[in-house]
């Protein structure tokens, strides 16, 4: 398949700290409601019965039930905007009420109401009676507040670190060059194989393997076991050291243009490596992004494909390219579903086949699939210091879940709803070790 | 908070506000708070190589350094700080909160 090269979308060129004041002007705001609409259907932002059916699905509501928590409440400000500009009644009476007027105060509300009372985890939206896709509203709110800079500072800051330094974690070339030797270091003496290498940069491999930053500099331990499985499995892949982010947090702010760069920069090395694949590694959002977004940002379907780890895994050890001995993993392990992996990527299976393979004692928490809660920490709500409490307050759910199974240990294909559960194992004293899945695979390798 | 002598101010994830006023006795009581039931030499060893590594960078170092100057496994790590070095030791040590995924 052929690629066409992408030219970067104009992005807003004022790179202040995020919602530090207010907006010069609303246009950008407005034009992405017109815009939105176009493509979601007016339906979807005028057909809310207020049947309140939404409100039991969502974990912010179900920690703190009032009214503003509601899910059909969150984007309230969103749908009388879109009545005023969008309808014909709308624009027949608007000039007798001031109800839904777009205006600085109202674009702040909608700021706190999409980034600080929501995780996107589109839980609601499953349960709608009518069929209103909630999360796109919420989306549509993202999009408003990114196209005027009123994105919460610490995740415009995470969103500014990665377009400019490449990684979110504005991590150094050197400095992912070192920990990759250390971690190589590491793993040739815990596989006892003075063989093993990490192979970085290197072209014509089968497949390119994306990680999340934080695998570089603060939870190498995923990283190090993904390693490991791959050479076990005689895999022919390679890092990269220019681009290698499978995270997008562009795509969480509603920045567009943004989550367009982020994607093209990887495509295209994925193009000039000639690989045949991208790996993606564990992880909720960049999944959805990379594998369901990408495309539409990019305008082009991708010259390569693209799938989880948690498949590739899953077919390693199908195909008999890894063994594994499940009695390694003998402690209690339970599984959460990250919401964008499974309810809005479509991998439900891969992961429980792993498990049922490679853990001694695997126990299903209540709900799951794709009716799991949100841990709680999804939607970049990990990155926004500023709603901590409403973060730590809505897994409670998630930690009465995990403490029902009984588990010691606790999987999850997202190193993001990872963060959140090691805070609800500590906040809600549920004593449980968090594990990538991998890590479990490489675990319980027959070497 | 009050600790010791002085008024603490933590942000919405717990990480000091103003990471100037850290001392130990204020490292001693966020270590309290990530279930640290005392700080061994190898705790300070970690903290202070952040906490020092931080007032020369302005940065949180990454993992790798922190093993390799304290003389630590990667493994042992998350054993010290079972909240791993981001959202524990980095927190312990009064650096604010690294941004991204963590």
């Amino acid at each position: 398949m052929s690629y066409k090269p992408v030219k970067m979308k104009k992005r807003n060129p004022d790179p202040g700290p995020g919602r530090s004041g207010d907006s010069p002007s609303l246009t950008g705001a407005e034009d992405v409601v017109a815009r939105a609409i176009q493509g979601l259907g007016i339906m979807h932002a005028t057909a809310c019965m207020h049947c309140g059916f939404c409100a039991d699905t969502c974990h912010i509501y179900l920690a703190e039930p009032k009214l503003e928590n509601i899910p059909a409440q969150k984007f309230s400000e969103i749908t009388r905007y879109i009545r005023r500009r969008h309808t014909l009644s709308g624009r027949l009476f608007s000039r007798f009420v001031k109800n839904g007027e777009l205006t600085q105060d109202v674009l702040r509300k909608i700021s706190d109401a999409v980034y600080g009372r929501c995780t996107a985890c589109g839980r609601c939206t499953l349960q709608c009676p009518v069929g209103i896709d909630l999360r796109e509203i919420i989306r549509i709110g993202r999009k408003m507040c990114a196209a005027v800079r009123q994105v919460p500072e610490g995740l415009q800051r995470t969103v500014d670190n990665q377009i400019q330094t490449g990684n979110q974690m504005a991590i150094p070339r050197e400095e992912i060059l070192s920990t990759l030797d250390w971690l190589a270091e590491d793993l040739k003496m815990e596989m006892k194989d003075p063989s093993i290498e990490i192979p970085i940069d290197q072209p014509g491999k089968d497949f390119l393997y994306l990680i999340n930053p934080r695998e570089i500099k603060f939870f190498p331990l995923s990283l190090l076991s993904a390693a490991g499985v791959f050479h076990a499995a005689g895999a022919s892949w390679t890092l990269s050291s220019r681009w290698f982010d499978v995270t997008n947090y562009g795509f969480y702010a509603g920045d567009t243009p943004a989550a367009t760069e982020l994607t093209r920069r990887v495509i295209e090395e994925a193009v000039s490596l000639n690989v045949k694949e991208i790996i993606l590694s564990e992880c909720g959002h960049g999944y959805r992004s990379f594998r369901w977004e990408g495309p539409h940002w990019i305008g082009q379907e991708y010259p390569v494909s693209i799938r989880s780890v948690i498949e590739l895994l899953d077919e390693f050890i199908r195909a008999g390219r890894i063994r594994v001995d499940p009695t390694m993993n003998p402690e209690r392990t339970t599984l959460h579903d990250p919401c964008n992996l499974v309810r809005l990527g479509g991998i439900v299976d891969p992961q429980r086949r792993i498990l049922r393979r490679t853990v001694g004692d695997f126990v299903e928490m209540t709900p799951n699939r794709e009716n799991n809660f949100c841990c709680g920490g999804g939607g970049g709500m990990l990155s926004m210091s500023e709603f901590g409490d409403v973060r730590v307050a809505s897994g409670k759910i998630k930690a009465d879940q995990i403490r029902a199974t009984g588990a010691k240990i606790v999987a999850t294909p997202c190193h993001n709803c990872a963060d959140q559960l090691i805070e609800l194992s500590k906040k809600y004293k549920l004593g449980v070790e968090i594990q990538a899945v991998v890590e479990l695979v490489y675990n319980a390798l027959i070497r | 908070m009050k600790i010791g002598d002085k008024s603490i101010d933590f942000d919405k994830d717990g990480f000091m506000v103003n990471p100037g006023l850290w001392d130990e006795q204020i490292a001693r009581a966020i270590a309290g708070d990530e279930g640290i039931e005392e700080m061994t030499e190898q705790h300070w060893a970690i903290v202070n190589f952040i906490r020092n590594y931080w007032l020369e960078h302005d940065l949180a170092p990454a993992v790798r350094l922190i093993c390799s100057d304290v003389g630590v496994g990667v493994r042992q790590i998350y054993k010290l700080f079972t909240s791993g070095p981001a959202r524990g030791a980095c927190r312990v040590a009064g650096l604010p909160k690294p941004d991204g995924c963590v």
